[in-house]
Formats: structure tokens, sequence, C-alpha cells
């Protein structure tokens, strides 16, 4: 097992120089200049210039690459063009609010979505398992910024329970720390658990249908148990790949929730730096997503031989 | 006990034992009163004056760095720094001497070699500046408090330019940043203002702290605008980065910020509905709306082709588009400067008064010899005034019969495209929209985009050598009457050669809690003579 985790993770290098290149290449066909963008609109073309020509934007395409390629090499992400601070640090102020997002959200799914999920098969076709099955389809229809302002109008403006924005880093106390993320997490975590509910449901009546679920029924085995014991950790193998990919597609959507909360995450980190074409930081991010992303999959991998011994790498 | 405090404190209980102890510091009523969040205008993504000239960079700049001179309220430069100054009889040598008592924020005394060096890497970059720059002997420090200007010819706008208010302003910083390169971005951002930047707590995109200055010497005389006594009554401002507006709006109904600095207009009437925040106008000298045509190609390098876009346009349209129903708010200008200042004229612009003639228009742009070719419109649709301005033009051109080619993308796209001198078809551009502050449309000194020298004007390179000769008699007018006079030819003559298209002239909201005094209007957001109470 060891090797294999070993192995899959120097595998991740030649993936995230394809997708390095691939995005490089793409800012640097792509219209719009950021020395226009810190310029500013009164500024005049030979202003504009000479601004390119300080930052290296007029160079040939291999050797702005090279030079990047060159820095990666010696663990340098570069230096954003507009903050003038190193990407590593810009990348490392974004992560705590990104990282608690994403944990909290998923721990709200998980606690959440499977025990729905479970309970709507063990009542398929009944009120229950409508009523669970139309929250999903809600939750999974509605944009993650409408969500968002109903939350914050409710909660924060109406009752007063929550505040409406921002982020306080753990280390100042955990009410502080989470108070600001139960509305995002909720905004976020309604699609994921609509989806995760969705797909603990289908999973869970497949696996309820075998004959040691019988089996396991006719020796008189309480509900909870075959639910939660015998069924579950059958129908983990689908639960698991879902909360994975899950955990992949909240970078995406902390992006949105992120603004509408004003979280100085990840989200907000990428969304600015693309509209000033801040070059590095888009390039350090690119390359931190497609690092989580190899890192997912494989965590996935791994947990399948613990929910399902048969599995073997 | 509310139910917040209820889910406080069964957080906190269960928090503490998740952390090991973890708490929130508590934070006294003192304490907060005397720290002021802020939300800007926009992001403060760097922090060079001089490298980057974004309005929200000076804004932030004018908290940290200090000015030799500041302009007031009534656009005069007052002495800021400068504790005196005199003028030889000829114009040509400016003998400057600074305040006693001035001090940087690393506790270093501000010395005549700090200013010379600032003025120098300010020159480089700035229209005023530049032209100081061609006409300057020698700048150099006579001793630590005195420093002497020499010029080939006078230069009577001298005291302007080291006031002024629009980007990029003359601040003055300590030598040894003062010396980075002009096109290079500094990293340090020590200054003598009435506030010290923060550095360690700067998240870019999301937080700026500024600190008061214990040891600033504010000028005895009533703070005006960018002159007079800065009094900094804070201890702290917290400027809080966020991108979507509902979601400020919210914060400052919640009391999570103080002050929110321009809130769009949809959202006004809410705020106004609310007991405990106060809206009104920020900025009085407001904003110009306009879109510029490209002189270089058809069919507006044909002056009846402007003329008849000119003579089409409701400013009443454009002006609804950005600030909807609320009257208030906007004004029709026929003119390319600023309502209710010294030198504002109205002169030469009948062409935007009085009913529209759409007719007309068509026969004048039939006269133009436009024969349908595209006219390729510039669009930002993430800055919601340019995107409502391009609608309003995209239906104008259409009933004027043209072919519009409406090209709506980011500015960091429409900001590059427009720098193109290249043909239409071939990646240039017809048309763009944008606005500019009327607070650099007070006279033609700040306003670059009144310029109409052909190749070294701004993007769309217009060519009026009417308008530049009085660019010219404005710069050399001795007494306000010869500017006034000045100033009503360059507009007439600006206005028939249509320099750029003005859409009207619209104001913008601020609004603050209750709880916050002493909010100023000015062309830039001013924080001294700001108090909160808890």
């Amino acid at each position: 097992m060891l090797s294999y985790i070993l192995r899959r993770l120097v595998a991740t290098l030649p993936v995230m120089a394809i997708v390095a290149l691939f995005v490089f290449s793409l800012l640097y066909i792509a219209p719009g200049d950021p020395a226009v963008v810190i310029a500013g609109d009164q500024a005049s073309p030979e202003d504009v210039e000479r601004i390119r020509q300080s930052l290296g934007l007029d160079r040939p395409f291999l050797i702005q690459f090279g030079s990047w390629v060159w820095r990666i090499l010696h663990g340098d992400l570069g230096t954003s063009i507009f903050t003038n601070l190193p990407v590593s640090t810009l990348i490392g102020q974004r992560l705590g609010p990104t990282l608690s997002l994403m944990v909290i959200t998923l721990l709200l799914t998980i606690v959440v979505a499977v025990p729905l999920g479970v309970v709507a098969a063990w009542k398929a076709g009944s009120f229950i398992d409508r009523a669970i099955m139309g929250f999903a389809v809600f939750g999974f229809s509605l944009p993650v910024f409408v969500v968002g302002y109903m939350l914050a109008y409710i909660f924060a403006l109406q009752l007063e329970w929550l505040p409406v924005q921002g982020y306080t880093p753990l280390n100042q106390g955990f009410w502080p720390w989470l108070e600001n993320l139960i509305l995002p997490a909720i905004a976020l975590g309604c699609v994921y658990i609509a989806l995760v509910a969705r797909i603990t449901r289908a999973a869970m009546l497949e696996v309820l249908q075998q004959d040691y679920i019988r089996t396991a029924r006719a020796k008189g085995l309480g509900q909870g148990g075959i639910l939660f014991i015998h069924a579950l950790k059958n129908a983990a193998v689908p639960i698991v790949t879902v909360i994975g990919i899950g955990i992949a597609l909240l970078i995406g959507g902390a992006v949105v929730t992120e603004s509408v909360f004003a979280i100085p995450g990840l989200g907000r980190l990428t969304i600015d730096a693309i509209l000033r074409r801040d070059y590095p930081v888009i390039q350090g991010i690119v390359l931190l997503f497609s690092f989580v992303y190899v890192l997912v999959n494989l965590m996935i991998d791994v947990t399948y031989t613990l929910v399902d011994p048969r599995i073997r790498y | 006990m509310d139910r917040r405090s209820v889910l406080k404190g069964l957080a906190g209980a269960s928090g503490l034992a998740l952390t090991g102890g973890l708490s929130a510091p508590a934070i006294a009523q003192g304490a907060a009163a005397r720290t002021l969040r802020f939300v800007p205008q926009a992001n403060l993504a760097n922090f060079d004056p001089i490298w980057g000239t974004q309005y929200v960079v000076r804004n932030a700049a004018a908290m940290v760095w200090d000015t030799l001179y500041g302009i007031d309220s009534s656009f005069q430069p007052q002495r800021q720094m400068v504790e005196s100054e005199e003028v030889t009889d000829d114009g040509t040598t400016w003998t400057f001497k600074l305040r006693p008592g001035l001090k940087f924020h690393d506790g270093e005394p501000v010395r005549s070699k700090d200013v010379v060096a600032s003025l120098d890497r300010w020159a480089a970059r700035d229209p005023m500046g530049l032209m100081l720059k061609a006409i300057q002997q020698e700048l150099t420090a006579v001793d630590d408090r005195t420093f002497k200007w020499v010029l080939k010819q006078p230069y009577p706008k001298m005291l302007f330019a080291l006031g002024k208010n629009n980007s990029p302003c003359a601040f003055i910083m300590p030598e040894r940043i003062a010396q980075t390169d002009p096109f290079k971005q500094i990293s340090d951002y020590v200054g003598s203002g009435p506030l010290k930047f923060v550095k360690g707590e700067w998240v870019p995109g999301a937080k700026a702290v500024f600190e008061k200055f214990t040891d600033y010497v504010p000028r005895q005389e009533k703070p005006s605008w960018l002159a007079g006594g800065k009094q900094v009554m804070i201890d702290r401002v917290e400027w809080v980065i966020m991108p979507d507006p509902a979601t400020a709006a919210a914060a400052l109904q919640n009391g999570e910020v103080d002050w929110w600095e321009n809130p769009i207009a949809d959202l006004v009437p809410v705020l106004k509905n609310n007991k405990n925040i106060s809206v009104d106008i920020g900025d009085p000298l407001g904003n110009i709306g306009s879109f510029r045509m490209n002189f270089l190609y058809p069919p507006f390098n044909n002056v009846k082709a402007r003329r008849a876009v000119l003579m089409a346009l409701s400013q009443e349209d454009y002006m609804r588009s950005i600030v909807g129903d609320d009257n208030s708010l906007w004004k029709a200008l026929p003119s390319f400067f600023t309502p209710d200042t010294p030198l504002y004229t109205e002169l030469g612009g009948d062409i935007l008064k009085g009913k529209r003639d759409l007719n007309a228009a068509k026969k004048l742009l039939a006269e133009s010899g436009y024969s349908g070719e595209p006219v390729t419109c510039l669009v930002a649709q993430d800055q919601p005034i340019t995107k409502a301005m391009g609608d309003v033009t995209a239906d104008l051109l259409k009933k004027l019969g043209m072919n519009v080619d409406f090209v709506a993308t980011d500015w960091g796209t429409v900001g590059a495209r427009r720098a193109l001198k290249t043909p239409p078809g071939q990646g240039g551009w017809n048309m763009f929209h944008t606005w500019h502050a009327g607070a650099d449309c007070v006279n033609p000194a700040p306003y670059t985009a009144i310029r109409a020298n052909g190749d070294k004007a701004w993007f769309g390179w217009p060519t009026s050598e009417a308008t530049e000769k009085e660019v010219t008699s404005w710069f050399e007018a001795k007494n306000l009457d010869e500017e006034k006079a000045a100033i009503g030819r360059l507009n007439k003559a600006a206005m028939d050669d249509v320099v750029y298209a003005p859409t009207g002239f619209f104001l913008s909201y601020t609004a603050w809690r209750k709880n916050v005094s002493g909010v100023a209007k000015g062309p830039v957001p001013l924080f001294w003579g700001v108090s909160k109470s808890a």
C-alpha cells in the first residue's frame, strides 16, 4: 500500500507539469494585460508599455515559461505582479479560510446527507422518502448565491443570530471561527447534501435488496443494525466516491460562497487574480488545485480498501 | 439574553473542549469604538501610489503619505508639509521650507533630500511632473528643511501640481523608498501621514489596516479635503474588502462595518430606510460619464460622424441607466468640466442641449460618408457603470442606422484592447466607455482625457489643434479671469471637434452607521475628523 501511495504521489508531478503548461499557454494567448490594470484608467500607452517591460511581460513565451519553471524547481512560486508579495504568502493567507469552509461543509454534508439517504432508502416510496428527495431536488436546483443571500437575510439581518460576512482564524476562538462559517457552509453544503443523499439512497436501495440483508432481517436483527452496520458499510463505495469528488468540487463552489460571505479564501484570490491577469498567482493556485485533486483521488482509492477489504492494490 | 448569545455560549463551551482552551479575546467596547471598519470602493491590490494610479490606491496613500500642499474645498492649494515658500520675481526659482518636527513612521525626520527624491519619482510619472521636469534646471536640497526648484521658465501652476489630489499625487516618502524606479513597485510603506500602514496585517483582496501615527503633528487650520489639520480621532482603520455590494449592505445594516464608501444606487433605498444608517453624497465633485471615439479609423475619423453621435445622444438615457430614478444624482452636462466648480463653462455645448434630433443626426452621418461598416464598441461588463452606458450606446448607434459590433468583455481585456492602434477589424476598436472623477475635470492640469494632441493623447488619440492651443492658454493664464476665458474657448473647441462624448454628470452616495461622526464630503474618503462611539 505504501509503495502504491508513493507511486501515485510521484505520478502527480507530470500531471501538474502538464496542467501548468496548459494554463501558462492559455493565459499567454488570452486577451487582457495586467500592465493596463496596474497603470490605471488614466495612464498613457507609454506608461503601460514601461510597466510591461518592468514586469517582463514583453519577453517571449518560452523565456517567460522557462523562467517560471526554473523558479518552481527551486521551490519558488514567484511573486504577485500586483501585490509584490510572494505567491506562497498569498496562498498561505487564504488557505485557512478555504480549508475551514471545506471542513465544516464536508462535516455538515456527511452528518446530514448520509442519514437522510439511509432513511429515504429505508422508507422508500413513503411520504418521508418523497419529502427527503424533494428537499434534495430543491437543494440541488438553487444556486449557491441565492441560498447564501436568503440565509444572510434571515439569520443575520432579521434574527441577528449570525454575522453576514468575514472570517476569524481558529486561534482567535472557536465560536468566532465557527459563527462566520455556519451560513456559508450551509449555502455551499446544500448542493452536496442533496447529491450525497441521493447517491446514498440509491446505493442503499441496491444493498437492501441483497440476500444477506434478508437473512439479517430473518434472524431478527434490529433495523438500526441492518441499516447502519450491514447495509451502509456495503453501500459505502459509491458514497465515498461522491463525497471525495465533492471535496474537489467544493473548491469551485467556494468561489461564489466566499464572495457572497466576504470570506478571504482561495476562491476569491483566484477570481481576483484572473480578473487582474495576475499570472504568477493564477499559476500557483492552479498547481495547488491540481495537487489537491490528485490527492483527493488518492484518498478515495485508499478509503476503498478500508470500507471494502476485497479491494487491494 | 438573545438567541445569538445562547448560541455563542453553547458553541463557546463546546469549542473550549475542542480547542484545548482557545477562546476569543474579549474586545472591550472602547477598543471596538476606536476601530473604524471601512468598505472601500475596490480592492487595495497594491500599495504604491506612483507605480499604480488607481483611485483606491490614492485614497489609501492619502492616509499614509503626506503632501507638500493640499487642495482644499475651494480648489486652492494650501500649505501642508511646507511652512513657507518663496518665488523669485521672474517665477523661475522656488524655495520651499518644510515645517519643523515632521517625522516618518519609522521615527526618522523628514528631510529635504527625501522630498527631492520623492518629487523626482513622482515627476517621472505625472503629466504635470513631466511638464516641470521638461523645464527643470535643478531640484536640490539646500539644507535639511529647505529645498530649491530652479526652472528654465515660469510655471504658474507649481503649487497646484504639488498639492493636486488626482493620481499620481506628489506624496513624500523617505529617500530610500523614493529612489525606487518609478516603473517598479515599492515594498516599504513608510510615510509621514496621519496613519501608519500595518503591512503585517495586509491581506490583499480582503483587509488593509492603518493605525494612528501618534507622532504626527497636524496643522492648526481647520481641515478641508487634503488641506488643513488632519486630526485623527480613532486608533485604527480597517479596510474590509467586499466584492459583493449586497454583502456590504447587509454588513453595514448588521453593524459589522461602519462606513461603506460607495453603495450602489439599487441598494441605497434599503440603507436609507435603516434608522441606524446615514446616507449622503460622498464626493460633491461626482463623475463625468464618457465614451471615446477612435479618431484613427472610419467612421469616427470624420468629425461629422462624431458630431452626429453627439447630436443624437440623450444624456438622460445614460444617466438613468446608471442612477435609476433618483433625479438628485445626475445632471445634464453640456460641458467637459465639473459642474459647480470655478472654471465650469457650457460655452460651445449647445449640441448636447435641447430635444434630440435623430433625423438631423442621420443626415450628418450620411454626409460623413458612413457606409455601414461595423462599429466596434468595447464595453467592460464587469463594471456596472460602463456596461449600462454601453447598452445605451448600442441602442443609440442602431437608431442612427449604424452596424454595431458590440464587444462586452472584462475590464482587463477592454483596457488592453483600447491601447491598440490597429484597425478595428484587426483587433482595434471604434469606441469604448469609461468615466472620469469630477475632481480630475476641474481644470486641464489633471485632465488627461481632454488632451487632443494626436498620438500623445489618451486612447482614441484625438487631434484638435484648437483644443490644445487653449490648454496651453490655461497653463499660461495669470489670473482667474484669464483661466475662465481659456476654459470657455477650450470647451467650445473640444465640443466642436468632439474630443470625447460626455454622457452626463453623476453623483454617488456614501453610507455610514450613525455612531460614526465627522464624515466629510470630498473627492477622497477623509479619515481625519472621523470618530466613533460605542
